[in-house]
């Protein structure tokens, strides 16, 4: 608001200043000129008469000579203020006018409202820095979970388009420097509300400087970062940030996964992708990628960290750059774009198994992509998308697997923020044996008929499940089991698969597990089908009846039932 | 030197003068104070409030208020010299003698502007 007054008060003193003056020397000038009354008498105006005639005369509105008709030098007089009060009142407007055209005014005027309702939120927010592709696709999974977010970016083109969209919850957007550490504490950084701050912008060390930022500002709020550089990583690592998410790592991992361990890989690709799944395959999802000859084309970021990723395995892997001097590539790397047909048969394309287009043009991917096709038609291919909107074509293109940047950047920050449980069972689950792996894929698919299953978590606490923690406090037992599958639901509702407690987790607790509080538990289900443990959470009726067995529909005689049967407080030692 | 220092210094300083010169004389006596007078200190004084519009400083913000108590005082005496002299009545001395203490007041408030621009002044200098 004081920014806004003052600037007005600022940029007005000039023409207020010559407003003033003008009436002043047109007043003056009206009591000092000699005129006429009636009877020819001389007379001189007064200062309220000069000062009311100056004032209609000023703004327009009427004229009149009072009160008596002026004499030749009035007239002379007023037509001079006339023309005077006339340039004096457009150049205020005027000025008026220009102010709020005023670059500056208007960055004061949205940075108020952005202030003002930075102050209204009452709700868990995130601050997004950078709305690119990512952050517009983190943006909607967050708003689709009636999460609230404030954006920071500064290219107003990207942020304009938002106000189409019909999002579930508006995201409030500021135009400004994300570096600034100031925009970072008017972003609210500071709020109680703030659950943290996610740094996705293009530029690496943008994120690391936002990340630097906020934990300078606020230690306590967490924050993720988008890295695509080791280096910036490691060194936003070293002051704590909380995630750091790299693209290219984490997919060339998911490809490695995908030829070693295909199992565990297409549980990940359940649990992690359940904003927008990838474009992947069936029979390759099924079945994993096969091993073999694999071609490499772009050793750029992206070429190298699968390079990496797939070195120690027994696939034979084959490099192509157009300047593997400059990317450092291996030994044996063949010089070529991998666009035409020469450099993939010298490649030896015709026995490959797999080509990752790699390189950071979408258009020379498809063209990798198309090329190989027609080489070699059971070539299994892996495309690269640095452009959303060009999915599409390597979609059509029958891509086998599309690696999409930014889609692998949002999917990985919504599990980290919204399902810290899913996050750390794709962690553990790497530990699972493959016939552990095989025999849940089994299950899950029992449960949900071959589609994906969604996951669900269950916090035993006062807030979040009132009925369950009110029964286990008063020392009543429930297992896991009971959770996910009651007597009276004979078939299996949900499948457990992490449990968090006191810090530890267990990987596919043992149903007979005794509930105890505060405990964490994650299972997962088909989608939109409510489980028992949805309903227990908040129900106490409900708990009372399916648990400890009062079944009393009248309120008298349950409420002795329950007198009868309470069980005895086991926590005494808790004052 | 700063020339819109000089240019504010002249008129708060014009404005105090004014206001004193209208103020002095026989408290009750028409003939000591002249309209003209009043009709310059209330406008020199209208120009000192603007100028002091929009500076954000302890100050500038302590003279604009002492300027627009200026003006709120001036601005009363004006109306007030406007209703006893409508419809050719004359001047009573109680009307006169209120007018005037009312140009009183503004000239403490004037006063205290000046101090302060004399205030700020030697604070540059150190």
């Amino acid at each position: 608001m004081s920014d806004i007054f003052f600037l007005v008060l600022r940029r007005m003193r000039v023409p207020l200043i010559f407003l003033i003056s003008v009436y002043a020397v047109s007043t003056l000038g009206m009591t000092l000129i000699p005129g006429q009354d009636a009877d020819g008498n001389v007379w001189h105006m007064d200062f309220f008469h000069a000062f009311y005639f100056v004032s209609f005369m000023g703004t327009t509105i009427g004229f009149g000579e009072i009160p008596y008709p002026f004499t030749d030098a009035q007239r002379a007089w007023v037509l001079a203020c006339i023309y005077t009060s006339v340039i004096a009142w457009l150049y205020g407007i005027g000025s008026l006018l220009r102010l709020a055209q005023d670059e500056t005014f208007q960055t004061a005027v949205s940075e108020r409202q952005f202030r003002v309702s930075i102050r209204r939120i009452d709700q868990p927010f995130y601050i997004i820095c950078g709305y690119g592709e990512t952050g517009e696709l983190i943006t909607r999974g967050l708003a689709e979970m009636g999460m609230q977010t404030v954006l920071i970016d500064q290219n107003p083109e990207r942020t304009n388009s938002l106000e189409l969209e019909n999002l579930l919850v508006a995201p409030i957007v500021l135009k400004a420097d994300i570096t600034e550490p100031k925009n970072l504490s008017s972003a609210g950084i500071n709020s109680p509300f703030c659950r943290g701050v996610i740094a996705v912008t293009q530029n690496d060390h943008t994120n690391l400087k936002v990340a630097v930022a906020s934990k300078l500002v606020n230690n306590g709020v967490p924050v993720i970062c988008r890295s695509e550089i080791q280096d910036e990583a490691d060194n936003m690592a070293s002051f704590g940030t909380n995630a750091i998410v790299n693209p290219y790592l984490t997919f060339a991992k998911r490809l490695r996964l995908l030829t070693q361990n295909p199992a565990l890989h297409r549980i990940q690709n359940w649990f992690i992708n359940q904003s927008s799944a990838e474009h992947i395959d069936h029979k390759i999802a099924q079945d994993g990628l096969p091993s073999g000859h694999w071609i490499i084309c772009g050793y750029g970021r992206f070429g190298r960290a699968v390079y990496e990723a797939l070195a120690e395995s027994d696939i034979k892997l084959t490099v192509v750059d157009a300047d593997p001097i400059a990317q450092m590539a291996p030994q044996g790397t063949i010089v070529g774009r991998g666009t035409e047909a020469k450099t993939l048969r010298e490649a030896n394309i015709e026995d490959a198994t797999v080509i990752v287009a790699a390189s950071n043009d979408d258009a020379n991917n498809l063209s990798i992509l198309i090329t190989a096709k027609q080489l070699n038609k059971d070539i299994v291919t892996i495309g690269r998308v640095s452009h959303e909107t060009d999915n599409v074509l390597f979609e059509h293109a029958r891509c086998d697997y599309i690696f999409r940047r930014s889609q692998v950047i949002a999917n990985q920050v919504l599990t980290i923020i919204s399902r810290p449980l899913v996050a750390r069972f794709i962690q553990y689950s790497t530990t699972l044996s493959p016939k552990a792996t095989n025999d849940l894929i089994q299950r899950i698919s029992n449960l949900t008929h071959h589609r994906a299953p969604s996951t669900w978590r269950l916090v035993i606490s006062a807030e979040r499940a009132p009925a369950l923690f009110n029964h286990v406090d008063r020392g009543g037992k429930i297992t896991i089991a009971q959770l996910c599958e009651h007597p009276r639901f004979t078939n299996e509702l949900a499948i457990p698969l992490l449990l968090l407690r006191g810090g530890m987790s267990h990987l596919l607790p043992d149903p007979e597990t005794q509930i105890q509080l505060d405990d964490e538990l994650l299972v997962c289900g088909r989608q939109h089908k409510t489980i028992l443990a949805h309903r227990l959470r908040d129900n106490h009726e409900l708990v009372d009846t399916l648990i400890n067995g009062n079944a009393h529909v009248i309120p008298l005689i349950r409420w002795l039932y329950r007198r009868k049967h309470r069980p005895a407080r086991v926590r005494t030692d808790n004052p | 030197m700063n020339f819109e220092k000089v240019v504010f210094a002249f008129f708060i300083i014009l404005a105090m003068s004014l206001n004193f010169g209208f103020f002095i004389g026989e408290i009750a006596e028409p003939a000591h104070h002249h309209p003209y007078e009043l009709f310059a200190a209330l406008v020199v004084s209208l120009i000192c409030t603007i100028m002091k519009f929009g500076d954000r400083t302890q100050f500038g913000s302590t003279v604009l208020a002492s300027s627009l108590v200026v003006d709120g005082l001036l601005i009363a005496a004006a109306i007030s010299w406007a209703l006893a002299t409508t419809g050719g009545q004359t001047m009573s001395p109680m009307t006169m003698a209120s007018i005037t203490s009312l140009a009183g007041g503004a000239l403490i408030a004037n006063i205290i502007s000046v101090i302060l621009l004399i205030i700020e002044t030697s604070q540059v200098r150190k």
